[in-house]
This record gives C-alpha cells, sequence and structure tokens, in this order.
C-alpha cells in the first residue's frame, strides 16, 4: 500500500478530463482508512464546508468503482474503500446535519427477503449506493414481501432492490414483485435482483427489471435509472 | 443403447487419472436439503436426526437408479456446526426457523483479532473446541461427546449403505482451506482488513494451520480407506481477492497440502464456488492427476479445460438455481453439452454447481443423471 505524504492545505485539484482527484480521494482509492479519517477530522476542524468533504469522498469511492469495473481492483478492494467510507461519513454525520444534507441522487429500498439471511452482498450494494448519493433504506434480512410493499409505499423509491444467496429465497422475491403489481406500486420502481445464486432466468421468474451479480454494475444501473452521474452531482 | 462396460470405480478412477471412461461419471452434491426437497420431507425433518439425512439421501439415490459415488451426506446443521465444519453461528428449521425452510449459517465476526495468537501457539483445533466453539453453538458442553459421536457413526452408517449398494464413497475425509477457515470465523470484511492492513497476523495463523492440517488429514484419509478428501474454499478466486493476495496467502499453503498428500498417492478434491477463471492457470502447477477440481457454474468450465484438460479432472457444474427454476429438457441441454465440451477427451466428472438446492425439481434431478447414463452410450 502506498502511504502518501502528508500535505496542507488540502485543496481540492481537478484533473483535465473530468476526473477530479483531491488527497483525501486520492487516500479513499488507495484504501488508507487512517489516513482517510485524519484527513476529514482536519478539514471539518479547518471549518471547510462538510458538503465539499463529502463530495471527495465519493469522488473517491467513484475512482474505486471505475478501479473494479476495469478489472483493475477487485471485490476486496470494493469492500475496503466501502467500509472507510462508512466511517468517513460516521465522522461527517454530525456536521452535514448542521448544514443540511446533501440532494439525494435518488432512493432505494434493499432487502434480503423471507427465508434467506445473507447479507454481506446487500450491505456492500448499500454502501456503494450511499457513497453515489442514494438514500438507501435497508429492510435487512429474512424481510417478509409485505414489508417491502409498506416501504415502497411510504418511500416512494427510484428502485427496489432484493439479494439472495439461496435459491428458496426466489420465491418471495417473485411473491414481493407480485405485491407490489397488485398495490400498483410496481410501474413506479425499477426492481433489481442480485446475488450469488441469480441469473437472467432468475431475472424473468420474479418479473424483474435487472439482475447482477455485481454490486458495482447495480450502482451503474441505480446510476442510470435516476439519469445521471450523481456522484459528481452532490 | 449400448451397455456400460465400466463399473462406477473404474469409470470414476479413469476419469480421475485423465483418461475417457465407458461414460461420464456422475457425482451430484446430493445433501441433506436437498434429499429433503426431492423427497418432499420438510427441512425439519432432516435438521435434528441424521440417521434420516442418510436414509433419505439414498432414498433419492435408489429412486436414480443410482449414481456412480456418494457423496458424504450424513451430518444434522448442528453436527455440522460443532465439528468445525461451518464454523458459524447457525439457525435450525424446527428450532429456530420454520419446518420448511433451509438452515441458514450467520456469518458474525467472532474471530477475534487476538485470537490470531492464540491459534499460533495452540493450533486452532484446539483453540476451536477450548474456546471458539462456545461462542457459536447453544449446546452444553456435555453434550458434545454425543453430538462428535453420532457425527462419526453418521458417516460410517453412510459408507456401510455405499458398501451395501457397492459403490465406494465420493471422499470421506473433508476440510476447509485454512484460509476459508478464517475468512468464515473472522467474517469476510473483518479478514479482509487482516489480509491488507495486519498480513504478518494472518500469515503466520496460516502457517500453523496449514501444517496442523496436514499432519492432522493424512493419516484420517489414510484410514478412511478412500485415497481422495474434500478441500474447500469458497472465498479466495479472483471474484473476490486479486493475484497478491492469492499468490501471498493461498497459493504456497494449498501447494504445499496439495503435494503432501500426493506425495502418498492420495487425490485432494478441491471444492471451488465463485469464479476461479482468474486462478485456473495456478493449477498447472500442481503434479498432474493430482488433484480434482469441483466448480458450482460461476467459473468457465470450456476454458478450465482449455487451461488444465489433460493435467487434472474437472468436475461440475450444473447450477443450483438451473436445479430448482429450470425444466427437464434444459437441465439435460446443458449436461450434453457439457459432456460433450468438456468431458469429451475424458478427465471429466459431471456434478451438480456446489448443491442440490432445496427447492430442486425432481424431474430437473433425474434428467441430469439420467443424461450422464445415456448421453454417450446412445
Ligand atoms: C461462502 C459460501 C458459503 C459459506 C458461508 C456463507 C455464509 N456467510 O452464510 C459456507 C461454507 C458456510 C456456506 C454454507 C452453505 N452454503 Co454456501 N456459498 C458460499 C458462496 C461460495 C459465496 C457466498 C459469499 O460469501 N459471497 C460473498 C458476497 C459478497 O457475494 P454476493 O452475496 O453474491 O454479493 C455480491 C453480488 O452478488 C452483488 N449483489 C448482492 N446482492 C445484490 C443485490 C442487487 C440488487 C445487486 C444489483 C447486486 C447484488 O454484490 C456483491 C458484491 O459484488 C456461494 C456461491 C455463490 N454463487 O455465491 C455459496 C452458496 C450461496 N451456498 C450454497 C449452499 C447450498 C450452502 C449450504 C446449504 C451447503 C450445505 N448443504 O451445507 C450451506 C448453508 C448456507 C446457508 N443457508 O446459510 C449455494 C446456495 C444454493 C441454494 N441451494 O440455494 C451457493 C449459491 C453455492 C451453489 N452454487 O450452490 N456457503
Amino acid at each position: 500500500m502506498r502511504h502518501a505524504v502528508r500535505e496542507f492545505p488540502l485543496s481540492p485539484r481537478f484533473v483535465e478530463g473530468g476526473s477530479m482527484s483531491s488527497v483525501l480521494s486520492q487516500a479513499i482509492v488507495e484504501l488508507e482508512p487512517q489516513r482517510v479519517a485524519t484527513l476529514v477530522g482536519e478539514r471539518l476542524e479547518a471549518g471547510h464546508d462538510p458538503l465539499q468533504v463529502l463530495a471527495e469522498c465519493r469522488q473517491g469511492m467513484a475512482i474505486v468503482g471505475e478501479r473494479f469495473q476495469s478489472g483493475e481492483y477487485f471485490l476486496s478492494e470494493l469492500l475496503l474503500s466501502a467500509e472507510i467510507f462508512k466511517d468517513a461519513v460516521r465522522i461527517l454525520e454530525p456536521y452535514l446535519a448542521k448544514s443540511g444534507p446533501p440532494e439525494p441522487a435518488g432512493a432505494v429500498v434493499l432487502a434480503t427477503l423471507k427465508g434467506d439471511i445473507h447479507d454481506l452482498g446487500k450491505n456492500i450494494l448499500a454502501t456503494l449506493l450511499r457513497a453515489h448519493g442514494f438514500v438507501v433504506h435497508d429492510l435487512g434480512v429474512n424481510v417478509p414481501p409485505a414489508v417491502v410493499v409498506d416501504k415502497v409505499r411510504e418511500t416512494r423509491p427510484d428502485l427496489v432492490g432484493f439479494s439472495a444467496l439461496i435459491t428458496t429465497a426466489f420465491e418471495s422475491m417473485r411473491e414481493a414483485a407480485g405485491l407490489l403489481e397488485q398495490a400498483g406500486l410496481r410501474d413506479g420502481v425499477k426492481l433489481m435482483v442480485g446475488g450469488g445464486v441469480t441469473t437472467p432466468a432468475v431475472k424473468q421468474f420474479v418479473g424483474a427489471d435487472f439482475q447482477s451479480t455485481d454490486a458495482s454494475a447495480g450502482v451503474a444501473y441505480c446510476l442510470s435509472v435516476v439519469g445521471g452521474q450523481a456522484s459528481h452531482a452532490c | 443403447m449400448r451397455a456400460e462396460s465400466m463399473t462406477c470405480d473404474e469409470r470414476f478412477t479413469t476419469a480421475v487419472r485423465l483418461g475417457k471412461p465407458d461414460r461420464v461419471p456422475v457425482v451430484p452434491t446430493l445433501q441433506a436439503e436437498g434429499a429433503a426437497g426431492y423427497t418432499g420431507l420438510s427441512m425439519a425433518a432432516v435438521a435434528g436426526d441424521n440417521q434420516m439425512v442418510v436414509k433419505t439421501m439414498f432414498e433419492v439415490f435408489d429412486d436414480c437408479g443410482g449414481w456412480d459415488n456418494p457423496y458424504p451426506c450424513a451430518a444434522t446443521p448442528l453436527q455440522l456446526q460443532v465439528t468445525g465444519s461451518h464454523p458459524m453461528l447457525v439457525r435450525i428449521p424446527g428450532r429456530d426457523l420454520a419446518d420448511d425452510e433451509p438452515f441458514q449459517l450467520e456469518e458474525r465476526e467472532i474471530l477475534r483479532l487476538e485470537d490470531y495468537d492464540t491459534i499460533c501457539e495452540i493450533g486452532f483445533e484446539k483453540f476451536f473446541f477450548d474456546d471458539y466453539l462456545w461462542r457459536i453453538t447453544d449446546i452444553t458442553p456435555d453434550l458434545l461427546p454425543t453430538e462428535l459421536a453420532e457425527a462419526v457413526s453418521g458417516l460410517a452408517r453412510f459408507a456401510a449403505g455405499c458398501s451395501q449398494r457397492g459403490v465406494t464413497p465420493y471422499f470421506l475425509g473433508a476440510a476447509s482451506h485454512p484460509f476459508f477457515t478464517l475468512s468464515l470465523t473472522r467474517s469476510m470484511t473483518p479478514f479482509t482488513q487482516d489480509l491488507y492492513y495486519r498480513p504478518e497476523l494472518v500469515e503466520r495463523a496460516l502457517e500453523r494451520m496449514t501444517a496442523d492440517l496436514i499432519e492432522r488429514q493424512l493419516p484420517l484419509i489414510r484410514s478412511s480407506g478412500v485415497d481422495r478428501w474434500l478441500f474447500t474454499e469458497e472465498r479466495a478466486s479472483g471474484f473476490f481477492y486479486p493475484p497478491t493476495v492469492f499468490e501471498r496467502f493461498w497459493w504456497p499453503y494449498t501447494r504445499r497440502v496439495v503435494e503432501a498428500c500426493w506425495s502418498e498417492g492420495i487425490v485432494t478434491i478441491f471444492h471451488l464456488d465463485q469464479c476461479w477463471d482468474r486462478n485456473l492457470k495456478y493449477f498447472r502447477d500442481l503434479p498432474a492427476g493430482s488433484a480434482i477440481l469441483e466448480f458450482d457454474g460461476l467459473t468457465d468450465m470450456r476454458r478450465a479445460r482449455e487451461l488444465l484438460g489433460g493435467h487434472l479432472c474437472i468436475k461440475g457444474d450444473v447450477p443450483a438455481t438451473l436445479l430448482a427454476i429450470g425444466t427437464p429438457e434444459e437441465v439435460s441441454a446443458y449436461c450434453r453439452s457439457l459432456i460433450d465440451d468438456v468431458g469429451r477427451d475424458g478427465g471429466f466428472i459431471l456434478g451438480t454447481g456446489c448443491c442440490v438446492p432445496p427447492n430442486v425439481r425432481p424431474e430437473n434431478f433425474r434428467a441430469m443423471i439420467q443424461t450422464a447414463k445415456s448421453h454417450e452410450l446412445a
């Protein structure tokens, strides 16, 4: 791992060609948890705009995502960056609460449905979505399909995502999709399914709009649904 | 249709030695949940009684007219936990879950950072029984000997069922890769942080666990009377980690284990879940014929054959999802194409992509077995 020398003051550097990279973003890309925490703390203490600090963290996550897509980074690196991002947001939260949260890129309801309690994949997707500016309503694991419907009715998200690692969860997914339909809520959302056991046939079985076993592809899909490069817009 | 000209054992051995048998051997991973699903039993019925597990598995075996080598299937979820096979919190149907739900494992950070030192000092096995197990199980220590004895007798019953039917178990000895054990006990995220931020700690534990594994496992395999064993890894492939991690924390230990076994003529059956496309080339460095590689439907089988055909036996990979929601025609077409593409020169065993799922459609499973038995003899 590269340990960058500390640089002050920490103003973002904008690189031609669209890819912004500050020291903070870079520390995320280099997967350096302590350094990220220190940088975020210092920036906030120095009175920097928390929204700007958050934007730089998200920028780092976007670069990690690009590297993952290109095959340079692996799931492990996605996982580590997600943890670093979560810690950074924890430090930022009280400041963001004061200044008002950023405009969300969109909203997603996520769940592992009844009959399945695996959540590693769902949690990775949730963090990556948050890093791209989405509000995520994570319903947890072993969720009864009716609970999904209630949440969708209450929050009117852009997308709903189900994660599964066992095949017996397919029925629950299909049931949830049917209940959304019955409640007249299906047309208002895009439905995604993902997780190690899902395939295009499962997408069909459930009647979903999108299927993937790659969280980062899921993020790209969500971005395409809400129509934007949210990571640059917060 | 031509008649079969080999016994199950001859067929299996020919494939492992990279030859072309009379027809492809077929060895599905039928566990308690798949067997219960096939026969219409509830998940709870097989979760509390391993006699029922063995009985149900053979019921399916007999109903299909048998297959080449039965996959050991003789333990309840609790026994899988206390023997260390699934070293995690477990939820059991009929007890913690509805009767019709398959058992569930809950992955949490149970192994703590300081435990790495303990593992290095006393070895994983002693640590497991002295300390770790009591963090995950809800049985009391006085019941442990009974559960362990039950697990042993279940396996004996399974072996007896095999010999009654004139077939040899696919294996009897089994262990998880030390890397996998650490990933499950520490949980994936903390373990990944250890690999990147505290690599020496992991390395020392892997050293100790690998040495112990070789020392403990070899006599067990020898005494099992079956000269192969199952070595499971589901968390090390290129789906999860870059080659730098794989080359430092997985491959050297793996090689050591396989070579130790092979020096005694013991074949290692790798159970390799998830996508191994980016890791296939490493296996070329193992001695020819020293291993069987089982894939779960996510590795490119044709690529595996291209890179490893004629060097190591390949097994797989009818996906659990296909068995659950596909049709018999789709299953049969999938099997035929595997047999034709991957098995045409031999060195191939038709298997399921990991387990037969609890919601298997019985007609799909039968289609798989029947296709294996008839396709090349037609
Ligand atoms: C490691 C593993 C285990 C481990 C631990 C699993 C655990 N924590 O509980 C152990 C060895 C203990 C285990 C046990 C068993 N396992 Co298992 N296991 C796996 C394996 C190899 C990897 C799972 C994993 O850790 N993935 C890591 C996470 C991060 O990946 P992920 O969830 O797929 O998420 C990624 C993407 O899919 C995506 N994603 C996830 N959700 C979503 C959602 C959306 C909307 C999108 C867009 C993307 C997305 O984001 C993530 C990152 O990219 C899978 C193989 C597979 N195909 O996945 C089998 C698998 C899940 N296991 C399987 C089985 C059968 C079992 C057992 C029943 C075996 C047995 N008889 O003992 C038991 C019990 C499982 C249980 N019910 O709890 C089967 C399930 C099939 C089925 N029948 O339903 C699988 C699929 C293997 C197979 N091909 O058959 N298993």
